[in-house]
């Protein structure tokens, strides 16, 4: 393998140059850290191409060498293996250095045409520049996440275009056995394309969807919808008092969203959850064999905060602050009907920094606000645990009180978010834990199977998944499932050099 | 001294618990601006933390390949303002010039240029004079050896603008007095822009400040600090706790006004400056408490009324030492606005001019790169002039910028009724010409 990568980097630099290889140890050490238990990979080399031909030549080579690639695209992936391969010795091809292009900004359709390494912030800054008019759709992660990156491992936001995978729009990608394809209405053997970036249903199948979570090509351009921002951007936020209202909330979400009357999804955030970006656990005088803080310390904190066991957050779109007053008064209504204890308004939200994110989250203004989240306890470890649940009050609250449960049984804070849509909310459980404690990494791994164990014998899975859990989660699919990923891996890289193990394939 | 062998060091347990409070996430790097200019590790903020951690585990003298990463920090703090953490960048980064400063012997040109700097512009008199003095050799730049260089393409080409003398005393508030204030002139911009500390005293009497310009002020301690002299820089914070003791000796101070945003930085550090001491702890600390930068004391005390005929186009330029340290970003804006001004953000505002103290004298490559690359952004709007608060980003943009860059509250003097700024004279500011329309929203938008 050595041999191999080290001939395969010579015909790199022969090909491509040298400043398409990062040379620097401690660069490349980098790319080989993880916030998982399971500790740091090691990397063999990073390459960094700067166009699709470069990504055509690398792969190529890959091929005649035998090396695997391991491409990442801008972001930092915190929480789900940040910029690391799933195994020791791949090389990674870093898309995010040198293809961070907007190639094309739409403002009459509303769409953008983006390499791997733009940016949500740089997509963001360019919409300003450009007078405002257009808005992305931001996560809470961290702004220099890849806007293309961020779709094809199916992250999501919070606006209207919150389905991320689902606002791109033709793919210009480079399949592991060395060809380029185009998707969607790219598909045409034409060089005039106008509807490439505008219609994903031309003739035939919809291939789209193999390049999100797999490994079988690297996605190198593909154009994402972009909505016109709004003139009033108002949040509401009803803030719940015990546990287990978990259920009414849910089944309260539920008829807003079915009817489309609040646009918006809605974050249902637990006390820590909300909190946990302006608290640290340490500074709460606990004992330092304290494991996961007590139900009196939670309420200590919500007051300071005046907040609640659950806050659900979400947002009108107006042309104008009269359009607006009816849908705010209409929606204080129904969840003071359905048990909430107040509704905090977009004005008072101002002034309680935990509800400022949400803020952004809804105005397509991406932030660094909800990053400190990842340190309410020391040392960096941080695992995301990504399963859902439909949008059913009762069965939403039976899985709070399981998952609660196992962080307990584990000494881990719980710490939940739900994305709560019409018929489905993806539930985002943070496990947070010392990286440099051996204890604590063994229990975070285990609290994370057991969660896995317990929420696959209910028949749900998740959306996406940390590094160290790819196998895993692949090995419960079903078989055939299973078989027929496998035999499109060997149609489309054959010899296996694109990420092989990602995503448990391979 | 800060060896490991010479045993327990509290400067060193503080480094190395900032540098172990660092998850590696690599948040800072992207906003880093030498790591946007070189993307190599060691040139961002994770890369140097990992560099001061092992200088200091190590002790002695530092290699040079280190002392070099170090030095090409410009002390933004931009990283800062991403960190997940956060990590105490500031204090890790300033502990670790200090040790360099300590521990390892520069080449002599370095050591004449930075005792030259640290000698010449924290004493006002003695840079006037140097700069007068410099100003005709400007023609012989090629000559000079190419570390003296920098320091002479800095020098002004032109005397700046005649202005009022600012002498020391106490300026009386007009109307209703609100507030008594104690101006910090600053040291560099006494010299370089006289004009500004005229246009603070004109707009702070204007909005019912009595202020008080204090006697034989040098400076506040900034520059050294940033060059790895925390002793000078302890000595200039010493002199201003003494300072205000004695202005406060003759009535009540309700805030201390500074108008160089760098210096704003320091001084509302100096608990930590002076910390050590206990002596100097509980001054330090109420200079600390009173500092304000002049855009907060003014919203917080209200700006005079705006008279008409004002109608520019401004582009307001976040100074590193405002944006990410103080975290001042509204007010200057808030301002502007309110007295008539329309106010355009400029593209990578998290990205440092070049400026950064002393940074364009002692690594003029990466300044003049980021000085070419601020300009550009700003070349990109549609402003008549850039606004800043900050003594140093003036001069730096001065030099790559295709128009006026002035102090935040030159303009808001001027809007208030103050004398038009010399440096816009020839700018069309009637609102009656109307230059530029806001778009009134499309007829086909559905909003």
């Amino acid at each position: 393998m050595v041999v191999a990568a080290d001939a395969y980097l010579t015909a790199i630099e022969r090909e491509l140059g040298a400043e398409a290889i990062e040379l620097s140890a401690e660069a490349v050490a980098r790319y080989g850290d993880t916030t998982m238990p399971s500790g740091v990979r090691r990397v063999r080399a990073v390459v960094l191409p700067r166009s699709p031909a470069e990504v055509v030549a690398m792969v190529r080579l890959a091929n005649e060498h035998h090396v695997s690639l391991y491409p990442v695209s801008a972001g930092h992936n915190l929480g789900l293996g940040t910029r690391s391969p799933v195994r020791d010795d791949q090389i990674v091809v870093d898309l995010g250095r040198r293809m961070n292009r907007i190639l094309e900004l739409n403002e009459e359709l509303g769409y953008a045409v983006v390499e791997p390494g733009v940016t949500f912030q740089a997509l963001h800054d360019e919409l300003v520049r450009r007078g405002d008019k257009l808005m992305i759709s931001a996560t809470s992660g961290p702004p220099l996440g890849s806007v293309l990156g961020n779709a094809l491992d199916k992250g999501a936001g919070y606006s209207s275009y919150f389905d991320h995978f689902g606002t791109l729009c033709g793919f210009e990608v480079v399949l592991g056995n060395g060809s380029t394809i185009r998707t969607g209405d790219g598909s045409l053997h034409n060089d005039q394309l106008p509807n490439w970036p505008v219609s994903k249903y031309t003739f035939g199948p919809i291939l789209d969807g193999l390049f999100a979570q797999s490994n079988f090509g690297i996605v190198v351009r593909a154009a994402i919808w972009l909505m016109p921002r709004p003139p009033v951007i108002r949040t509401f936020h009803a803030i719940f008092e015990r546990d287990t209202d978990i259920g009414s909330i849910i089944d309260a979400i539920r008829p807003l969203k079915l009817t489309n009357f609040v646009p918006t999804l809605f974050r249902v955030t637990n006390d820590l959850y909300a909190v946990g970006p302006e608290e640290r656990a340490e500074n709460l005088g606990r004992r330092s064999d304290a494991r996961d803080i007590s139900a009196e310390e939670r309420r200590t904190l919500r007051e300071k905060h005046g907040l609640g066991a659950w806050q659900a957050s979400a947002a009108f779109y107006a042309g104008s602050e009269a359009d607006m007053a009816p849908m705010l008064a209409r929606v204080n209504s129904h969840f003071r009907s359905k048990g909430a204890l107040r509704i905090i308004d977009h004005a008072q939200a101002q002034l309680i920094h935990p509800l400022l994110i949400a803020s952004d989250a809804f105005s397509g203004r991406p932030s660094t606000a909800e990053l400190p989240l990842l340190s309410w306890r020391p040392g960096g470890g941080a695992i995301w645990f990504l399963p859902g649940t439909p949008m059913s009050g009762r069965t939403a609250a039976e899985l709070d009180v399981l998952a609660r449960d196992l962080f307990a049984q584990h000494g881990f804070d719980y710490i939940i978010m739900h994305v709560a849509g019409a018929r489905f909310a993806r539930s985002l459980y943070l496990i947070l834990f010392d990286r440099r404690s051996t204890d604590e990494c063994r229990r975070a791994d285990a609290c994370y199977r057991a969660l896995t164990s317990a929420y696959a014998i209910r028949g749900i899975g998740v959306g996406r998944a940390a590094i160290d859990y790819h196998g895993l989660h692949m090995d419960l699919q079903m078989p055939a499932f299973q078989q027929t990923v496998l035999a499109i891996k060997s149609a489309l890289d054959p010899n296996g050099v694109i990420a092989p193990g990602k995503y448990g394939i391979g | 001294m800060t060896s490991a062998e010479n045993g327990p060091s509290p400067v060193r347990d503080q480094v190395l618990a900032i540098a172990a409070s660092c998850n590696r996430f690599g948040l800072c790097i992207s906003t880093c601006p030498t790591y946007v200019l070189t993307q190599q590790e060691n040139e961002s903020p994770r890369g140097r933390i990992e560099l001061v951690r092992r200088m200091f585990e190590k002790g002695g003298r530092p290699d040079a390949a280190t002392v070099a990463h170090i030095d090409s920090c410009l002390s933004c703090l931009a990283c800062t303002t991403t960190c997940g953490v956060p990590v105490d960048y500031m204090h890790l980064i300033d502990r670790a010039r200090a040790h360099v400063e300590a521990n390892y012997r520069r080449p002599i040109g370095e050591r004449v240029v930075r005792a030259l700097v640290a000698a010449l512009i924290p004493r006002p008199r003695l840079f006037g004079f140097t700069l007068r003095t410099a100003r005709p050799l400007k023609q012989f730049a090629r000559w000079m050896p190419s570390r003296l260089k920098p320091l002479l393409d800095l020098v002004p080409a032109q005397h700046p603008p005649p202005s009022e003398p600012l002498t020391p005393g106490t300026y009386a508030a007009q109307g209703t007095r609100k507030a008594r204030v104690m101006l910090l002139p600053g040291c560099a911009q006494q010299v370089l822009a006289p004009s500004i500390n005229a246009a603070t005293v004109r707009l702070l009497r204007r909005a019912g400040c009595e202020v008080v310009v204090p006697k034989r002020f040098r400076c506040c301690g900034a520059l050294t600090l940033h060059m790895g002299r925390d002793r000078q820089a302890q000595q200039n914070a010493r002199a201003l706790v003494a300072t205000l003791r004695a202005t406060e000796a003759t009535g009540a101070i309700d805030a201390i006004a500074i108008n160089a945003s760098g210096c704003g930085s320091t001084v509302k550090d100096y608990g930590h400056l002076l910390g050590n001491s206990p002596a100097d702890a509980v001054g330090a600390r109420r200079v600390a408490q009173l500092a304000l930068d002049v855009t907060e004391l003014l919203v917080r005390i209200g700006l005079p009324a705006a008279v008409s005929n004002r109608a520019l186009s401004v582009a307001y330029h976040d100074a590193c030492s405002l944006r990410n340290r103080q975290r001042v970003t509204a007010q200057p804006r808030a301002l502007l606005a309110a007295a008539g001004f329309a106010v355009h953000n400029i593209a990578e505002t998290h990205l440092c001019c070049g400026s950064a103290g002393t940074y364009n004298m002692l690594q003029p490559a990466a300044a003049r790169l980021l000085g070419e690359r601020k300009a550009a952004h700003i070349a990109l709007t549609d402003a008549d002039v850039v606004a800043v608060g900050n003594i140093g980003c003036i001069t730096q943009l001065g030099r790559y910028c295709d128009r006026p860059v002035l102090h935040t509250v030159e303009l808001l003097d001027w809007a208030t009724g103050g004398p038009r700024p010399a440096c816009i004279a020839h700018i069309d500011s009637s609102p009656l010409i109307v230059r530029r329309i806001e778009q009134p929203p499309s007829q086909e938008a559905i909003w």
